[in-house]
């Protein structure tokens, strides 16, 4: 009973001290975030017949559907064209600014109204890799997922860097202790005002209302506080609040994975085909998921090959949750998985889908490789930037090629067993 | 039963005024406008006003030291507690209700069906039967043809068109299929078909929307495929659906008909609001 006691304490203190999985979460939500982006892109040309004024399922027709089922989308305010223009826009421009960790806490907000709002629009133009996008929008909102690899970071750590150096030139560091953050609070008034208006015209359920209003406070109330008083109790609650939510959240988007495995895993079992060992055959025969005849032909041509595929794919389906209570074997697995939705990109002509299911698995890869990746991404960008300027910059290169290096040893200690 | 798709706010139950489920019932504080925590606040022990560890007592050398709820001022504490029990509570529920929702009709299921649907719809829906439990093994084409009025007044019927396999042809070697391509006309014939009984008679809403929307794909479709001429319109379209079965693999022996089904709708009428808006219908992008 003691035992349980304090193992119950050290567990509640490691989940209201400190946000878990910086790596992870910032992974999924690069993921996400560019998942949604390059399918926004590449349908830039059909966007309107998906979610416009052009499309076959009309605003009417939806609108007669979400007064059935109450779902949520920003398209429903007006059928204007400029509006849905807008609509789309901001949908893409909140992508990438989440991608890049501008802001992030807004932007993940700002995002999950762009998904939501598009995909709710038109909920028969979607699949399975629209689904996963749709959950972890939602989700990410509740994380505090800019904590590395994010502007934000970047610009957090350049913050406590001048402090340090002023209190070594012994100045008065009164004033310009904290570097005045203008643009925080212009977007919080922006998006206050907007929120105010969508508001009074009357298009938010109740529920909507309470999420974006009390995001928005408590927005403003961290603001306030930790101007008041960065050290102080309140700070300090609501510090521990938004770890506990952001683990939860965590917690929440692994789970998510896990059951999106186990359900595809165990339905399989029951069917005949992935009994008799000829399943993976039947799919690279449909019209619609052979964008490659020839390579699905060769594939669907080998026995064996389809067999051993088939029996794989049950298998590491049904045992990936079971894994997690084993790094190697879960590494081992879901290096596997995330092979086999490359794959599923190319042959199946599925590539969102697959990006957005690699986003997902990402969860789970371990701190130290993605530490490694970050590494590298910071070395080609570094080994990029000093291609385009080489002979033009003089030492102050050499700061930004170091900046990424620090970044990581800071966040050396915040690791996350997985 | 097809594979990749989700059914996405599909089935209706619509939740009696119920308030959309988020993801946890409080709105949890996040951090101010893009601001990060600092990674120091991320470092259990790092917290400022924790006491030093070497300070304790010898008979507990190794005690770290306190972070979180625990370095809260008592009356914090109570208010950090608060918050733990909420969140998780909301966690476990949702994590619950997921589960759920996923797995198949169960004791549990049947006795709180709509509970769980209204926590669950429109926002959290998902399905993952990839693929399962069968693979389809079939493949369905929708075809469709139109009678057109010319502009002297004299009435057409145009071929057949097979959708469907203009659909196939945009996939074949696209590396980034359109959702226009491979799922607008497949979810919109699963959604007729699901919303219609054998003999075409619509189900509710559904039923009319599903009916509705075959029509308006189809007029866009014939038009881009089809010179109307200036002054014609199409007065009536029909649509028929093909299924072919996927033959064996050739290591098996499994024999099946390879004759094609036909499912024919009848004749419908074209509405004006059926028309995309000025006709601004012209095959877009890289459709081919």
């Amino acid at each position: 009973m003691n035992r349980f006691g304090s193992l119950l304490g050290r567990g509640i203190e490691r989940v209201s001290a400190s946000a878990l999985g910086p790596y992870q979460t910032a992974v999924v939500r690069i993921g996400f975030a560019a998942t949604w982006l390059l399918f926004l892109l590449r349908e830039l040309p059909h966007r309107h017949e998906l979610y416009g004024p052009d499309s076959p399922w009309s605003w009417d027709m939806a609108r007669q559907l979400i007064a059935e089922n109450d779902a949520f989308t920003a398209l429903m305010w007006s059928d204007g064209r400029i509006w849905f223009e807008v609509v789309y826009a901001l949908a893409v421009l909140s992508s990438a600014l989440l991608m890049l960790g501008w802001r992030t806490r807004t932007m993940s907000v700002l995002f999950m109204i762009g998904v939501l709002s598009l995909q709710n629009r038109s909920i028969f133009m979607g699949d399975g890799g629209d689904n996963v996008i749709h959950l972890m929008a939602t989700y990410l909102v509740f994380t505090r997922c800019g904590q590395v690899w994010s502007l934000d970071a970047r610009r957090a750590a350049r913050a406590r860097r001048a402090p340090a150096r002023q209190e070594k030139a012994l100045e008065p560091v009164d004033k310009a202790l904290e570097p005045v953050d203008k643009v925080g609070p212009v977007l919080w008034w922006v998006l206050g005002l907007g929120l105010a208006v969508v508001t009074f015209m009357g298009e938010l359920s109740g529920g909507w209302l309470l999420v974006f209003w009390g995001l928005w406070l408590t927005h403003g109330l961290w603001w306030a506080v930790g101007r008041r008083a960065p050290d102080g109790e309140a700070r300090k609650l609501l510090d521990v609040t938004v770890k506990l939510a952001h683990n939860a959240a965590l917690l929440v988007i692994m789970v998510e994975a896990c059951l999106i495995y186990a359900t595809a895993g165990w339905y399989k079992i029951q069917g005949s085909r992935w009994q008799d060992g000829t399943a993976i055959y039947y799919p690279l025969r449909l019209d619609y998921f052979s964008p490659w005849p020839a390579l699905s032909d060769l594939l669907a041509s080998h026995g064996l090959m389809v067999m051993l595929v088939t029996y794989g794919t049950v298998a590491v389906q049904v045992a990936f949750p079971f894994t997690l209570f084993n790094r190697r074997v879960k590494n081992v697995l879901l290096a596997a998985m995330i092979f086999e939705h490359a794959v599923i990109a190319v042959i199946l002509g599925l590539p969102f889908f697959s990006l957005a299911m690699i986003a997902a698995d990402a969860v789970f890869l371990p701190t130290s490789f993605l530490r490694r990746l970050g590494g590298w991404a910071a070395r080609a960008r570094g080994a990029l930037f000093a291609r385009f300027t080489r002979g033009r910059t003089g030492p102050g290169q050499r700061a930004q090629e170091a900046e990424p290096a620090r970044e990581s040893t800071e966040h050396a200690r915040v690791g996350f067993p997985s | 039963m097809d594979a990749n798709d989700n059914n996405a706010n599909e089935s209706p139950p619509p939740s009696s005024g119920a308030a959309s489920p988020t993801p946890s019932g409080v709105v949890p504080p996040p951090s101010p406008i893009g601001a990060v925590s600092a990674p120091s606040d991320a470092i259990p022990g790092a917290v400022p006003g924790t006491p030093p560890a070497t300070t304790g007592v010898p008979a507990a050398p190794a005690s770290p030291p306190r972070g979180g709820i625990a370095a809260l001022s008592p009356r914090c504490q109570v208010a950090g507690v608060l918050a733990l029990v909420l969140i998780a509570v909301t966690a476990c529920v949702h994590v619950g209700m997921l589960f759920l929702h996923v797995a198949p009709s169960n004791t549990v299921t049947k006795q709180h069906g709509q509970a769980i649907d209204d926590w669950v719809y429109p926002e959290f829906e998902q399905n993952w039967k990839l693929f399962a439990p069968n693979p389809m093994q079939q493949n369905i084409a929708v075809q469709a043809r139109a009678q057109i009025r010319t502009a002297g007044g004299t009435n057409r019927t145009t071929g057949w068109y097979d959708l469907s396999a203009l659909d196939g042809a945009a996939i074949d070697g696209n590396l980034l299929p359109s959702h226009t391509q491979q799922n607008e006309l497949r979810r919109a014939w699963d959604f007729y078909v699901g919303a219609h009984d054998s003999q075409n008679r619509p189900r509710g809403l559904r039923g009319q929307l599903s009916e509705n929307y075959i029509r308006r794909i189809v007029v866009m479709r014939v038009e881009r495929e089809e010179a109307v001429g200036p002054g014609a319109t199409i007065e009536r379209v029909q649509v028929r659906s093909r299924t072919t079965n996927v033959p064996p693999p050739e290591w098996s022996d499994e024999k099946v008909s390879s004759k094609p089904v036909f499912r024919q709708l009848p004749w419908w009428s074209v509405t004006p609001e059926d028309m995309p808006p000025g006709k601004a219908s012209k095959p877009e992008g890289d459709a081919r």
